[in-house]
């Protein structure tokens, strides 16, 4: 008797550690830590300008397997080069500009803007596992009507920037 | 010139949904307001909060998002105005983050000193995640980018929340014209390249395209096609609203990209964020639900 009551506390034991690690996998305290990234931008060249790590959640990955092959985004490698993270960016490296109607209902557009330059800024999770960061972006047209904007590249993203994360 | 043209005055939490390093962090920075305009500021930042939050799928995840107001004086009201593009008024306030109209020669491309922007948000609310500009002007401009930039003109916050879809959730746009239907040249035709997006595709499959779990199985795929691919397809949505579908013409061109709507804020600012942009939305900021 005295060892069936053992070995049910044990299993309860064995029971509560699957839940409380299963818990842990969900939420590990990793999940609460972020490294901000910020880029600046001229013409092509991207530049990394800082990394900040911050006490904050980070927005859902985008999917890793089955996406686009033209866009931009940014990708947390981990060191076997395995992609941990992956966030979609609407290419924040424009070279034209969304011009706005005047008046409510009319038609959005788009017009070229050669000289616009900035910053950006990416997040991803701070893991111990994240190693590196890649940004991809598709090359624009070398000829035609869309020669040179950015916005309309329909070639296959190609990396663009790669480094480690400070530890 | 710049920041010794006004001063930081602080952030405050307009919006309250719980502890900033849990919850998805708003920051709407003011720009162009004098100190005796700031009672005015607090007004403008409270209604974009009541508009954002009442916006399709925010007004199901107030519970995930804080909203912080960052004062910021400046010594003149409104924006440079420069004369150069038509119908600038050559106006020069001194303001603190130097937004100005007539960015790149576009009249209504009113951008600010985003680094500098950037950089306050960053010291006063650390765990930001997106970051608005409102400046006070009357006259009709904004931008995305890093940060959304708008003007206090009527619909500019219909603007604001159509670049938030951009900056925030990697959204594409859905319109399929590049400078307007009637101007377009060389947008007939979409590359077949899959894009990135989760609100685009070149893929007709109904099987394996995106957003296949929001098409119902009565909805014809391609839902419409574009007869003429030198123009916009002028055919009004053969389904009704809020249907999920292939809908021909988006991401700048007129043929072979699709939307998942007939009409989505992506397409259009004054039409709520179709079901599938909502589904991304939620998906992003599910993380930050208590």
């Amino acid at each position: 008797m005295v060892a069936r009551k053992s070995s049910r506390k044990s299993k309860a034991r064995k029971a509560a550690k699957k839940t409380s690690k299963s818990k842990a996998r969900k939420k590990s305290p990793e999940s609460n830590k972020a490294m901000r990234l910020t880029f600046s931008y001229e013409g092509k060249n991207v530049k990394l300008l800082s990394q900040q790590r911050i006490e904050m959640i980070v927005p859902s990955s985008d999917v890793l397997k089955g996406y686009g092959q033209k866009g931009f985004w940014a990708e947390l490698k981990s060191e076997r080069d395995k992609t941990l993270y992956r966030t979609v960016l609407h290419n924040p490296t424009k070279n034209d500009a969304e011009v706005f109607p005047e008046t409510p209902g009319g038609e959005i557009s788009r017009q070229p803007a050669p000289k616009r330059k900035g910053v950006f800024v990416v997040v991803v999770p701070d893991t111990a596992k994240g190693e590196e960061v890649i940004l991809r972006r598709s090359a624009p047209e070398t000829k035609g009507p869309m020669k040179g904007i950015r916005a309309l590249a329909s070639k296959p993203a190609e990396e663009i920037l790669r480094f480690k994360l400070k530890k | 010139m710049g920041t010794s043209d006004g001063q930081v005055l602080g952030a405050t939490r307009i919006v309250e949904a719980g502890p900033p390093e849990k919850r998805w962090n708003v920051a709407i920075v003011s720009e162009g307001y004098r100190s005796d305009e700031m009672a005015q500021f607090a007004t403008d930042a409270q209604q974009f909060a009541d508009v954002l939050l009442a916006t399709a799928p925010f007004d199901r995840l107030r519970a995930a998002i804080n909203i912080y107001r960052i004062d910021v004086t400046s010594t003149d009201s409104g924006a440079k105005d420069p004369k150069k593009c038509q119908g600038g008024t050559g106006a020069k306030p001194r303001t603190y983050f130097d937004a100005s109209f007539c960015s790149n020669g576009i009249r209504r491309l009113l951008i600010g000193n985003n680094g500098r922007v950037l950089k306050v948000v960053s010291k006063l609310v650390p765990q930001w995640h997106m970051a608005f500009l409102a400046v006070n002007s009357p006259i009709s401009g904004g931008s995305g980018g890093s940060v959304a930039t708008f003007s206090k003109a009527t619909g500019a916050i219909e603007i604001a929340i159509h670049e938030m879809g951009h900056t925030a959730f990697g959204l594409a746009d859905e319109y399929e014209y590049y400078s307007g239907c009637a101007t377009d040249k060389g947008h007939d035709k979409h590359s077949k390249s899959e894009p990135s997006q989760p609100n685009i595709t070149t893929n007709k499959n109904r099987a394996t395209v995106k957003w296949r779990s929001l098409i119902q199985a009565a909805t014809p795929v391609p839902t419409t096609s574009n007869a003429n691919c030198k123009n916009c397809d002028p055919q009004p949505s053969p389904v009704a609203v809020g249907t999920v579908g292939l809908f021909e013409g988006a991401d700048y061109f007129h043929c072979g990209v699709y939307r998942p709507e007939f009409d989505c804020r992506m397409r259009n600012i004054n039409r709520p964020f179709c079901g599938v942009c909502q589904q991304v939305i939620v998906n992003k900021l599910t993380p930050f639900l208590p």
